[in-house]
């Protein structure tokens, strides 16, 4: 199978931090300096469960006042990360919208998505407790919680790693689908959930 | 790269500096380093010596001294710099350097010698500074050549030849300016102020005459380096020939080796007279020390000797024999001229000289030694010259594998953390986990490599080696414990996330002791030089293979594979630690220094003999004991010519390590007698004997080596004058006040020298740009007496500036150059004008009332005071602009355009009054008749009553209006994202840009028929068309925003009354916005765009926000010690972010379009309408869409608010919730887990 190209859209309000924690995992350990003008800034090949695929990232951190702009950046994007600060709460209550806007340009349920509170080392800061954010990631269908810190580092090719296992399992079940299209479609979303374990999860380093 | 340097202590320079020549056999005393025979010299230049000062003759090697010897044990450490102390003549019958130059290079005594890379037998290709000839030259010849206060010189000529050498591959950007050149004149600098001579009032210069001369010499030669630069420069601007480029390379090469030469003469005479001069004055107070490195040198001599006896004399080794034979011939006529030189027959012969393998043999010291051999046979390579180029680039070099085995850790330890932030099956868990472990023994079996070939065994390696071992057994622990309280009746799933916590935490600890451990391997090969890898994967890791294959049966079955994975882990633990070497207390394994010696012997030392009565007189410690059985060997053993020697009679040399084959003494001695003068005639010799790759690879090292020497013995040309002037005065720029040719001179060059510098905090990156430095040496850059600044670096600097340090600290900082630099006429009046200048246009055109009117007061009084005081009118001027400041309400004195800041191509176009070459407007008498009745409010208007050619011109010089008002300010540190930041035009943009796909949408959205609304897509497709062919791609990505949306192509009964042309069009509108690839398709338009545009902002911002993001603030200045180094500012973020809005600047222009008012107010009030609009938002335009043409296939979409109590899934959880909502926590997962499954 040749190498498949993953389409993940990043977003957030802005000053979560979501660009930092593209920019940790699109950066090699050893580049210091980061140009993010140039046809690859945003892609990386990564091995997930013995797969290699690439991910293009969409992020575009720094426009998020192009509200209008939003519904083109997501129509691309196969898996979404959506960020907030733990240090914000109402960087938290902007996903509930930004979500709804996902599934409904998806006219799906179970979009890929990872919710990921940024900022962890901020612990002192914390506004969103975690129990909040938990909460609201499984109000969402599951969506797997992770708590990540660009500046350390800390859970950032996780996000990223999961929500990539996502889209492959997501993939692999559309074309089984599509192979075995006399099955009627309503039954298909409650039951690919559960083959495609979605459990609940949340994850603190 | 840095050079590799000596640890000497500055502390011990003077008494190193005034010890008696000395001749430290240092070696027997210690277990250590007893069978490396090796000796430090005193080296001098024997021909200049006068012995005068008989007693006092001192050694330059900063090392001789008892005291800092007994700290250093022997290290084979890769020294960039070779000093011959003997002759060494290949044949005594080849007179033309030509001829032999391409193989074996002729040394003299005292030549220095930069060395590129060492083979494993001792021969090293190096660069002769004397004459610019490369080839192959004896390492035991020479001493290594190192001395703190040449050193900066030293390195910056190493750095000065990699740059050439890059520029011989295309790389010549970094000669279009003159940093370069820099770093030679620190070092010139460096070196004078450590020697006491940097002014010619100094008292050593004043006294001593033969300093005075060598110093004006010394400066002499920078000033005709500095010259050739600027020619060199002056050919990459004028684009000539590029065999001309290369022939200012050359030049510039052996000018620097002139220079350099001349400085090691200096140091010489220096060290020689100038010390006892300084003596005399009453400084020598370190000279207690002396006595007793005479006395440990005595002890350590009759040691010695067995060792050179044994080998020089051993009869059993034939080898060894005709080594001597060879050389013997070869010495003789050295050796006559060293009898007229006496000095130099002080030396010890076995200084500096390699074992061979039969020494170490032969020697009852050295048993152990031959063992390590096998491995470390490898050619030693200067690591500059295998880090830049590609062409010589080879990927088995140490350093390479070393970072491919840290990011293959990194990638898969990435992977393993990873899996335990999740619960995961213990099938991926297991294999994760092995492979995390192989990829950490690779990664340590390079450190283990590099540590080893290292003979210091360098303790902080060690120590973080030691630290990463300890983590791996932690973490391997850790996963034991995981998988033994494992519950085998849970799920296989069931490796709950907190389980996996302190794994994690010990995952992580090793990744950051691996990154300390690779850091500290850096390290040693920085110091040891890279070599060839030849790790023995099968002995290193095979036994961890082996253990993978055993689990792999068991991994098959997760659920059998617990159990069995505990012995497992523990086993792996057992054999982490294994390799672990012994502790350096016990390490007999050394390899010899610098090299070891492999099968091509070297030609043995000329021993000297001593016994010349002056040296009897000079030296305390004759060694006639240590030498003369040698000598006396070594002339028995000398028998008939080599040449005579037919392959089949050439004695093998006893191998040591079995894997090896016999060498090739054919080509040895072919080479020795320079028979064999080309490059083929090597390989040649080596396809002879029983070559192994090893040799093949020396081959094509000795190939390279005299492709290069090609170039660097071009002789030196001597300069043509014309030039300099033009040159000089081109790059001074316009300031008339500079003087340009005169400073040429020494005197000119000496000022330069006295000027303080702060270049040394200065980073610079591939392409020659300032990457880095601390805020005094970016001022400096900034107000260079010789150069005009770099457009873009001062640009970035006044953009930037206040992002890392405050407007007052730049006053200070400038203020203090002032001070600093003197008013000197061709530097301190030039640099002085400069900082005028810097202050007139930040000033001028880069004020920024509000952060920076706190350094008024201080622009103020300096321009009031010192700058009037030494430039009257500068500081005139430069007062009445600080006044005017305070009366500027806001932004800059000079109305501020384009082109003062960024791109200087804007200019001319510009400033054209609009009407000049407007196209005239498209718009009829009854469409201004339908607006005017639009405006009386007697009827509406629709967007399809227009020319979309008028609509998209109307539209765009409206957003061309906002557009040109947009401040770089505001594109600053994501100002605009700032609630209440500068960022307020960026944010009307935006703001316009969203009101305009609303726009878009709502016109389409509120047509009840589906034909009319086709009609309308068809309208704005058209606009967007026109809007690209008027660079207008905000605009289009506004209009695109809408029509590319779910909520419009789901009209698919719309789409299928768009014609087939208009949805072409739309194809191709959509390939220009495309984001895919970062914008390649569009960045692809707006590369190099001149004329009027409006780029789409939002991808500047993102540009921006990224390079914030992705760069630190500061950067590590590199030091040579490895301790913690100064952090400078990482100005190369600066540049990024300067480049990005110089960009956006540049499209900053007024389009040259007639405005129609009256549709403009049209425009304008249906984008207010839907700015005032609570309709205007995505749900509802959804909404809408979704009443004009109803989902087809009804499937069941959750209607948004609220997204819970939907589907099976979500109720369970929802139920959950409740139950767990206040003890939230890991303890709640188990509730879920029993309810998936129960769906399930």
């Amino acid at each position: 199978m040749s190498q498949r190209e993953y389409h993940i859209v990043v977003l957030g309000s802005g000053g979560v931090g979501k660009s930092c924690l593209t920019a940790q995992f699109v950066q090699n350990v050893w580049i210091e300096s980061y140009d993010p003008t140039i046809e690859d800034s945003y892609r990386k090949a990564i091995e997930v469960d013995g797969r290699h695929v690439i991910l293009e990232i969409l992020d575009t951190a720094g426009t998020e006042q192009f509200t209008a702009m939003r519904e083109l950046y997501m129509k691309t994007g196969q898996g979404f990360l959506l960020v907030f600060s733990i240090t914000s709460m109402s960087s938290l209550y902007e996903l509930q919208e930004l979500r709804e806007q996902i599934r409904r340009i998806k006219e799906d349920d179970n979009v890929p998505m990872v919710l990921v509170g940024n900022k962890s080392d901020l612990e002192d800061d914390r506004a969103v407790p975690r129990a909040r954010a938990f909460k609201l990631s499984q109000e969402w269908g599951g969506v797997p919680y992770y708590e990540a810190s660009a500046r350390r580092r800390a859970n950032v090719d996780e996000v990223f790693v999961d929500l990539c296992r996502q889209i492959i399992h997501k993939d692999r079940d559309q074309r089984e689908r599509e192979r075995e299209t006399r099955r009627p479609q309503r039954q298909r979303p409650g039951d690919r959930r559960n083959r495609r374990n979605h459990r609940p999860r949340c994850t603190i380093l | 790269m840095a050079d590799l340097v000596f640890e000497s202590d500055d502390t011990n320079k003077h008494a190193s500096a005034m010890v008696a020549p000395l001749n430290i056999q240092k070696s027997p005393k210690r277990s250590r380093s007893s069978r490396l025979g090796h000796s430090r010299q005193s080296s001098s230049r024997g021909g200049q010596s006068t012995t005068s000062q008989s007693h006092m003759s001192p050694p330059l090697t900063p090392r001789s001294s008892k005291d800092t010897l007994a700290d250093q044990p022997s290290q084979p450490i890769f020294h960039n710099y070779l000093r011959a102390f003997y002759h060494f003549h290949p044949s005594s019958t080849v007179s033309s350097s030509t001829d032999e130059s391409s193989i074996t290079v002729p040394i003299n005594q005292g030549d220095v010698i930069l060395v590129h890379s060492v083979h494993p037998n001792g021969w090293a290709d190096g660069t002769l500074l004397a004459s610019g000839a490369r080839g192959w030259l004896p390492t035991n010849y020479c001493e290594p050549y190192d001395h703190p206060t040449i050193r900066t010189l030293l390195n910056a000529l190493t750095n000065l030849w990699d740059l050439v050498r890059d520029g011989e591959n295309g790389d010549l950007v970094v000669f279009m300016k003159q940093d370069y050149i820099r770093t030679l004149i620190a070092g010139v600098r460096f070196f004078l102020e450590k020697t006491d001579c940097l002014t010619r009032e100094s008292p050593l210069i004043v006294a001593h005459v033969g300093l005075r001369r060598m110093r004006k010499g010394l400066l002499g030669d920078l000033s005709s380096l500095v010259k050739t630069a600027k020619k060199l420069q002056e050919v990459l601007q004028t684009k000539d020939s590029p065999g001309l480029v290369f022939g200012r390379l050359d030049e510039l090469v052996l000018k620097a080796f002139k220079l350099v030469t001349r400085a090691v003469r200096f140091l010489d005479i220096w060290a020689q007279d100038a010390v006892s001069l300084s003596f005399d004055m009453g400084e020598g107070n370190n000279r207690p020390l002396t006595p007793p490195s005479d006395s440990a040198d005595l002890a350590v001599q009759p040691t010695a000797a067995p060792n050179q006896d044994g080998a020089g004399s051993a009869p059993a080794n034939d080898d060894v024999a005709s080594v001597s034979r060879a050389s013997a011939i070869v010495t003789c006529e050295p050796l006559d001229h060293e009898a007229t030189q006496p000095r130099n027959l002080a030396r010890l012969s076995v200084a500096f000289s390699i074992p061979s393998d039969s020494d170490a043999l032969q020697s009852p010291l050295f048993p152990p030694h031959a063992q390590a051999l096998g491995k470390r046979l490898s050619v030693t390579h200067r690591l500059s010259y295998t880090g830049k180029s590609q062409s010589t680039r080879k990927h088995n070099l140490a350093s390479e594998r070393l970072n491919a085995a840290h990011d293959s850790f990194l990638g898969f330890i990435g992977s393993f953390i990873g899996l335990h932030l999740q619960s995961r099956s213990s099938e991926e868990l297991a294999l994760t986990t092995q492979e995390s472990v192989i990829a950490c023994r690779n990664l340590l079996a390079v450190v283990e490599e590099v540590w080893e070939r290292d003979s210091r065994r360098s303790e902080p390696l060690q120590q973080a080696r030691e630290m990463m071992y300890t983590r791996l057994a932690e973490l391997v622990q850790a996963t034991k414990d995981m998988f033994s309280t494992f519950e085998a009746g849970m799920d296989d799933e069931v490796i709950m996330p907190d389980q996996g916590k302190h794994l994690v935490v010990a995952a992580t600890s090793c990744v950051r002791s691996a990154g300390e451990c690779v850091t500290k391997a850096r390290l040693v090969i920085e110091r040891i030089g890279d070599f060839e890898f030849e790790i023995d994967e099968q002995g290193l890791s095979h036994s961890v293979f082996d253990q993978l294959d055993h689990n792999r049966p068991s991994l098959d079955q997760p659920q059998d594979a617990r159990l069995p994975e505990v012995p497992n882990q523990s086993e792996r633990v057992a054999e982490i630690e294994k390799p672990l070497p012994p502790p350096p207390m016990c390490e007999r394994k050394m390899p010899p220094p610098l090299v070891i010696s492999d099968s091509k012997p070297l030609p043995d030392v000329p021993h000297s003999r001593s016994g010349s009565n002056q040296n009897a007189g000079l030296r305390p410690l004759p060694n006639p004991t240590a030498e003369s059985p040698v000598a006396a060997s070594f002339r028995l053993s000398m028998s008939p010519l080599p040449q005579s020697l037919a392959p089949g009679a050439v004695p093998q040399l006893p191998q040591p390590s079995a894997s090896d084959p016999s060498p090739s003494p054919a080509s040895a001695t072919q080479r020795f007698f320079g028979k064999s003068a080309r490059t083929d005639s090597v390989n040649t010799s080596v396809a002879d004997s029983s070559s192994t790759c090893r040799y093949s690879m020396r081959g094509e090292t000795a190939s390279i080596a005299s492709q290069t020497s090609t170039r660097a013995t071009t002789p030196d040309q001597s300069p043509a004058k014309k030039h300099s002037g033009q040159t000089l005065v081109s790059s001074f720029g316009s300031s008339s006040e500079l003087r340009s040719v005169a400073s040429e001179d020494v005197e000119a060059v000496e000022e330069h020298l006295l000027e303080t510098t702060y270049s040394h905090e200065l980073l610079y990156n591939n392409n020659g740009q300032i990457s880095g430095g601390s805020l005094p040496a970016l001022v400096e850059q900034l107000t260079l007496h010789d150069s005009t600044p770099d457009t873009s670096f001062v640009t970035a600097f006044y953009l930037t500036f206040r992002l890392f340090t405050t407007p007052v600290e730049l006053s200070q900082c400038l203020i203090s150059r002032f001070d600093l630099i003197g008013d000197s006429q061709s530097v301190g009046i030039p640099v002085r004008l400069r900082i005028y200048n810097v202050f007139k246009g930040w000033l001028e055109s880069h004020w920024v009332i509000e952060s920076d009117s706190s350094a008024l007061g201080i622009i103020f009084s300096f321009a009031t005071g010192k700058l009037r005081s030494a430039l009257p009118a500068a500081g005139k001027r430069l007062a009445e602009l600080t006044s005017k400041a305070t009366e500027i309400r806001a932004g800059a004195l000079v109305p501020r355009l384009a082109s003062s800041l960024g791109k200087t191509g804007v200019s001319g176009s510009v400033f054209i009054p609009a009407d000049n070459t407007a196209p005239s407007s498209n718009i009829t008498r009854s469409q201004l008749n339908a607006l005017k009745a639009w405006k009386d409010g007697r009827s509406q208007c629709s967007i399809l009553d227009f020319d979309p050619l008028e609509v998209a011109r109307q539209f765009t010089i409206i957003e061309s209006k906002l557009f040109c008002t947009i401040q770089p300010e505001e594109l600053l540190a994501s100002e605009w994202m700032k609630k209440g930041g500068k960022g307020v035009n960026v944010k009307a943009m935006a703001t316009l840009s969203n009101d305009l796909t609303n726009l878009v949408t709502d016109t389409i959205l509120h047509v009840e028929d589906a034909k009319r609304r086709a009609i309308v897509i068809k309208q704005w497709v058209k606009i967007a068309t026109k809007c690209v062919e008027l660079d207008n791609y905000d605009s289009l990505m506004a209009i695109l925003a809408s029509l590319n949306t779910t909520t419009m192509l789901r009209l698919k009964r719309t789409w299928e009354l768009v014609s087939a042309k208009t949805k072409a069009r739309f194809d191709e509108l959509k390939a220009v916005t495309d984001f895919s690839k970062n914008y390649a398709a569009l960045r692809q338009r707006l590369h190099d765009h001149v004329a009027a545009c409006i780029p789409f902002v939002g991808m500047y911002l993102t540009d921006l926000t990224f390079v914030d993001a992705g760069n630190e603030p500061t950067r590590p200045l590199p030091c040579d010690s490895g301790a913690e180094g100064l952090v400078v500012i990482n100005f190369d973020k600066h540049m990024k972010t300067a480049k990005i809005i110089g960009q956006l600047q540049s499209f900053q222009v007024p389009y040259r379009l007639t405005a129609v008012p009256e549709l403009q107010e049209w425009i304008e009030s249906q984008i207010q309408r839907m700015h005032s609009s609570k309709e205007a938002n995505p749900q509802s335009f959804h909404r809408q869409s979704l009443l004009l043409e109803p989902r087809e296939p009804p499937r069941v979409i959750k209607a948004a608010p609220p997204p819970v109590s939907n589907g099976a899934a979500n109720t369970a959880v929802a139920d959950n919730r409740t139950a767990t909502e206040d003890r939230f926590g890991m303890l709640s997962l188990s509730n879920y887990f029993t309810n998936n499954t129960k769906d399930r």
